[in-house]
């Protein structure tokens, strides 16, 4: 294939989100031989995976210890600085979910159960801004798709220059279908004579 | 790579919990260029197009209107700001969330437009957008599991593992992706085919000023 047929491909919006695909596919298949190895010494610490729940704690994958406004839990975040009462909440827990806690082993597992203040400490406390940012991503996309469906720009039925181009286009193309119909036919019957003679 | 080399002096931090933004002069004078042009967008007024019609003796003018305005100057303006955050934060996933921000807005400034060419190539380059959200946060997130940390200082003293590189290599497949350069550009080029320049530039703007900081950052992580 000659290499400018493949540039006017790459020029075609259509074929770019193809060919992105593609080559984070590959990207993503090469990172199978990448050795990958949790490093233990983490932001935000976290027990080795399964250890908890072999102790058989109640709030298995969470339990960081501490208790609210008295003792600080286990948290350890990079500017320790900046936050000085972090671990004051971790612990928190609300009656309900002390209640579910204390009946099932299974409270932890799923994350709306986790404890209130853990996640609320880290997403809040000590990386607020991200939460910020993350929020106004969201609100970004609702005003664009409010716009959108207020104002509804693919709208093109009432649009007169849209509907005139479309009337012209539907009569040529027609135009076009019925002269090659011709031609077919016309040669058909050349043909048709030829065997007959 | 220590970011006293390839910034400058550190003239001081913004301290946020553990988001700390850093300002060198380097990344001042990015901040301060962006801030300009998004003053600049702010107070100008649209640009008209006029297209010229084939066979017949008259001409299209492609106008920007009141309401289209308003929506593309606001979209226009929260962007420029997104992408002057991006350049003086110090945390690997504040950067990666700035970069989703400015992909989701120039997807925004262009969809108020009504011509269906340059809709259908935005649409185009909001499949990438969508697609790179896996690389550069699965980026960012690998780079944490394999460092323990986040914070841009922290990083730049830590010796880059097999790991370390392929985090940052799938960050910069998002970045190129979501930033529309080379060979990605087709859908991204399309789009600047319509009026209203100043919006339109603030795409490109963006784009340009976040992969250089982009280049510091990777440079920052794996040296």
């Amino acid at each position: 294939m000659k290499i400018g047929v493949l540039w006017n491909k790459l020029a075609e919006p259509k074929n770019i989100p193809r060919l992105f695909a593609f080559g984070l596919g590959i990207i993503l298949i090469v990172g199978l031989i990448v050795p990958l190895a949790l490093n233990p010494d983490q932001l935000y610490v976290r027990p080795a995976p399964q250890e908890q729940i072999d102790d058989g704690l109640a709030i298995a994958p969470y339990d960081r210890g501490g208790e609210p406004l008295k003792e600080p839990g286990d948290i350890s975040p990079q500017y320790p600085d900046n936050a000085e009462s972090l671990g004051m909440i971790t612990g928190y827990m609300s009656p309900l979910a002390e209640w579910v806690s204390s009946v099932s082993p299974y409270f932890g597992t799923s994350i709306y159960s986790s404890p209130g203040g853990l996640i609320d400490e880290i997403l809040y406390y000590t990386r607020g801004f991200d939460t910020i940012l993350e929020s106004s991503i969201l609100m970004m996309a609702f005003i664009i798709a409010s716009w959108l469906s207020i104002n509804y720009t693919m709208n093109r039925k009432n649009d007169e220059g849209e509907i005139k181009k479309d009337v012209k286009k539907a009569i040529d193309d027609s135009a076009k279908l019925a002269s090659q119909i011709k031609a077919n036919d016309a040669k058909a019957r050349a043909k048709q004579l030829r065997r007959d003679n | 790579m220590d970011f006293v080399t390839l910034g400058g002096n550190l003239l001081g931090t913004i301290p946020l919990g553990d988001i700390v933004l850093y300002l060198t002069p380097f990344n001042l004078f990015l901040f301060a260029v962006l801030l300009g042009f998004t003053l600049l967008i702010a107070l100008s007024k649209p640009e008209t197009q006029v297209e010229a019609t084939m066979h017949y003796l008259y001409n299209t003018e492609v106008k920007v209107g009141p309401k289209e305005l308003k929506q593309r100057r606001f979209l226009s303006i929260i962007c420029g700001i997104a992408s002057a955050g991006a350049m003086i934060t110090g945390d690997l996933f504040n950067f990666t969330l700035f970069m989703a921000l400015v992909g989701i807005l120039n997807i925004g400034i262009v969809s108020a437009v009504k011509q269906t060419s340059v809709l259908n190539s935005a649409f185009n380059y909001g499949l990438i957008a969508m697609m790179c959200s896996l690389p550069l946060f699965g980026g960012a997130a690998i780079i944490l599991a394999a460092t323990g940390t986040l914070s841009l200082a922290v990083l730049s003293q830590m010796p880059a593992s097999p790991m370390v590189v392929f985090g940052a290599v799938l960050m910069l497949i998002g970045i190129l992706g979501e930033s529309g350069v080379a060979p990605f550009f087709a859908s991204k080029a399309e789009m600047f085919r319509t009026a209203g320049s100043p919006y339109i530039v603030i795409i490109h703007l963006s784009s340009l000023f976040i992969i250089v900081r982009a280049v510091e950052i990777l440079l920052l992580v794996l040296w």
